[in-house]
């Protein structure tokens, strides 16, 4: 038990930036001999700012100023030593917490070779004292940060830890040294002190209960608490929630990834769900436990309705680079795996969506699942899927280059095993949907024809067995699952959501298909946009 | 029994108290009465499955298989996927875990002549979830009930594994088919699986901006 109540109250005044050694110290200071003035302003101002609790100036200053004197001062170098950053605002020990989240933060994104040892343990304690300043406070710490910084906050804590695990995974090989320091340290970024964090933020705050009146109708305020009504509290309980959800997604840990976002609906605007990335995200993982659990229809409307959000909103993100790169990746991850879930469960989605889908790569991976190639599902999938952790150090002798990919290799498997499971579903469906009846023998032999290795030699009673087996199979696999209405997202009826349906009376197959009647409203609407603006550069030519 | 646990265990699962090592006896005794009392929950058992992947030492190959095979009683629900990804492939490839697995992947497949036979074969390992394969039956009955309209009375007999006549009629009036003689009448299928058309309509209103526009 005490393993891990513990979790984030260690003794850690072992680790500082202080070095110790004060030649070394002064090598760190005659480092930034050359800070520019403009950066030692913006800090002093920012300290300021997080002093008075000026949001709406955070805002800018987070999310403008400092990316701004990234790119210009220390695109490739890390931000100001703490020490430096210290004489120069003056005694103020969280701001100096919050500075350190940002300044290793910073390493991890864009310093080359990515963190030492050193500086993951330094900013796990830092993550240790922010959280423990926050979670143990008598009443609400008078802190207000703007929401997107909370929520990238948290992002980065889960991130960080996952970045340690395959750091971990790693390190035997490369650093026998490092290993043993890391070996007597085993509560460093352990996954039950993570846990711990992002529940105790999300206890603290009564999120949970919050949610549930706000879902009801009612005003989350009247369960809110003291800490509750905090939007500091508020809003890391909320994240947390999500930061749960990436959590229990990278362990495998579907039912809980679902359950966890209870009394939230993922595809509705409230006044929790205001931050793109964070959207972006939790329909990321929800729509991906969804895949796994084989709720397609789910997977399918969760994916295709972030992604008309992202290309709705597109020009939003223009701006901020980091960020941008980060939603240009899961976005593109989020299509492969809505490809893959429409390859095996056809079905109607929204025209602009499915344009995208028709082009570029996304057409011949689609069109090479369909056929079958199952190399080609799997190399969807290990693009697609979340970096999957093994939570346990290896024992010493394991082979750790195995070991990092394990998890991986482990849900790529099952995966690939309900793949495997419905391989002939694709080609009984294209010979259906020629069909509105079709007796089984006729569709037995056109399978047996279509099968290359039995020579032309077959036996149509064990062609119409194996057949049913497989029309079974079909009915079996295309009724799942689907959430309708209620607070949990792992509710749900069954219902057939694919395009194609059939029944069998006795030795007749009865065929449903969906047809869409071509639509002319879309094409004839774009025509005449492009009409206008040709005729607008006609009238502006002068001759 | 079992529901009286159902309440101790649910207190068990709540928040950073689901990773508690401690609560692990309890659990596993409430694996074993669910497999005695045929009763089921999922929940508590993937917490089983959870503190096994982050106590590796404690992991029991016998609890595991019984939480598979108790996972299997639920299809068609997708419980026995969510098992497998809290395990590790040593652990699905021991004995006898490996052989659930595959027991899995034929009923997936409705492959049912097959796991008839073979699980005539292995009569120890279902032994001591109670009901297990009625359970199993009851999936056929699913899979049945939403494909055919009707079938012949041999190949529903085949399906639920070569079961004898009276037993057949008791699981034909458990669900409310008809016997027809040789046929069974499963249900109008063709009430509810119909073709459906989707057309775009466009009314006045729709176009009215648009065409004021180019004016």
């Amino acid at each position: 038990m005490d393993n891990y109540e513990q979790g984030y109250n260690n003794d850690y005044d072992d680790y500082g930036a202080h070095t110790g050694d004060p030649n070394l110290d002064n090598e760190y200071n005659r480092q930034y001999y050359d800070v520019p003035e403009l950066v030692n302003n913006f800090l002093i101002y920012f300290r300021n700012c997080v002093k008075e609790g000026l949001v709406f100036e955070l805002q800018t200053l987070y999310e403008q100023s400092w990316p701004k004197l990234t790119e210009d001062y220390f695109e490739k170098k890390p931000w100001p030593e703490e020490t430096y950053v210290a004489t120069l605002v003056g005694s103020d020990p969280v701001f100096m917490i919050l500075y350190k989240e940002l300044y290793f933060r910073h390493i991890y994104a864009r310093i080359q070779g990515g963190p030492s040892l050193e500086q993951r343990i330094n900013s796990f304690y830092n993550y240790c004292d922010l959280f423990n300043y926050i979670l143990s406070a008598e009443e609400p710490v008078p802190l207000e940060l703007p929401d997107l910084w909370l929520w990238e906050l948290i992002d980065e804590f889960v991130y960080q830890y996952q970045s340690f695990a395959q750091y971990k995974a790693r390190l035997p090989k490369k650093s026998p040294q490092d290993w043993e320091t890391l070996n007597a340290n085993n509560k460093l970024w352990n996954v039950l002190c993570v846990l711990n964090v992002l529940h105790s933020l999300v206890d603290k705050s009564n999120i949970k209960e919050q949610l549930e009146v706000y879902a009801s109708g009612g005003d989350p305020d009247s369960v809110s608490g003291e800490f509750g009504s905090h939007s500091l509290y508020k809003m890391l309980g909320y994240f947390s929630l999500v930061g749960l959800l990436r959590l229990h997604s990278l362990l495998g840990d579907y039912y809980q990834a679902i359950k966890v976002l209870e009394n939230i609906e993922v595809h509705k605007k409230s006044q929790y769900a205001h931050i793109p990335a964070c959207q972006i995200s939790t329909s990321y993982y929800v729509g991906f436990a969804y895949m796994m659990m084989r709720r397609y229809s789910d997977a399918i409307r969760t994916f295709s309705s972030i992604l008309l959000f992202i290309q709705r909103t597109k020009q939003l993100f223009a701006s901020k680079s980091y960020q941008h790169d980060q939603i240009n990746k899961q976005t593109d991850q989020m299509y492969h795996l809505l490809a893959i879930c429409l390859v095996l469960h056809p079905q109607c989605i929204d025209e602009s969506i499915q344009q995208t889908l028709r082009e570029k790569s996304y057409h011949e991976k689609m069109y090479k699942m369909q056929y079958g190639d199952l190399q080609e599902f799997e190399n969807c999938f290990t693009l697609a899927c979340p970096k999957f952790l093994s939570p346990c150090p290896p024992s010493g002798e394991y082979p750790p280059d195995e070991y990092s990919k394990e998890a991986i290799k482990h849900q790529t498997a099952v995966f690939m095993d309900e793949v495997q499971q419905q391989k002939m579903l694709p080609t009984i469906r294209s010979y259906l949907k020629l069909y509105t009846t079709l007796p089984l023998s006729k569709l037995a032999s056109f399978m047996a024809q279509n099968n290359r290795s039995n020579d032309g030699k077959w036996d149509l009673k064990k062609e119409m067995q194996s057949l049913t087996i497989h029309l079974l199979c079909f009915k079996h696999k295309m009724k799942n699952v689907v959430w309708l209405k209620g607070a949990s997202g792992l509710e749900g009826k069954f219902q057939s959501g694919s395009e194609l349906d059939f029944y069998i009376d006795n030795e007749m197959i009865h065929i449903a298909d969906t047809k869409v009647a071509h639509r002319y409203g879309d094409f004839f609407i774009r025509k005449i946009l492009k009409f206008e603006e040709l005729n607008r550069k006609l009238h502006h030519i002068k001759i | 029994m079992a529901e009286a646990m159902k309440q101790t265990v649910a207190a068990m699962l709540k928040g950073i108290e689901r990773y508690n090592p401690e609560n692990l006896p309890t659990l596993e005794r409430y694996v074993e009465i669910q497999s005695r009392e045929n009763a089921y929950d999922l929940e508590a058992n993937l917490a089983v499955l959870k503190l096994y992947q982050f106590n590796p030492h404690s992991f029991s190959k016998d609890i595991t298989s019984q939480i598979l095979l108790k996972a299997l009683t639920n299809l068609p629900h997708t419980d026995f996927i969510l098992c497998k990804c809290l395990l590790n492939e040593n652990q699905l490839s021991e004995e006898p875990i490996n052989q659930i697995i595959y027991l899995a992947h034929i009923l997936e497949q409705c492959e049912f002549q097959l796991f008839w036979t073979r699980i005539h074969t292995l009569p120890e390992l279902t032994q001591r979830i109670t009901g297990f394969l009625d359970s199993i039956r009851k999936f056929v009955c699913h899979v049945v009930g939403i494909t055919y309209q009707t079938i012949e009375r041999s190949n529903l007999a085949q399906l639920l594994g070569d079961v004898d006549d009276s037993t057949l009629n008791v699981w034909v009036k458990k669900y409310g088919w008809k016997d027809q003689g040789n046929l069974i009448f499963i249900s109008n299928q063709d009430e509810n699986i119909k073709t459906k058309n989707i057309n775009e309509k466009i009314d006045f209103e729709n176009v009215g901006a648009i065409m004021a526009a180019c004016h």
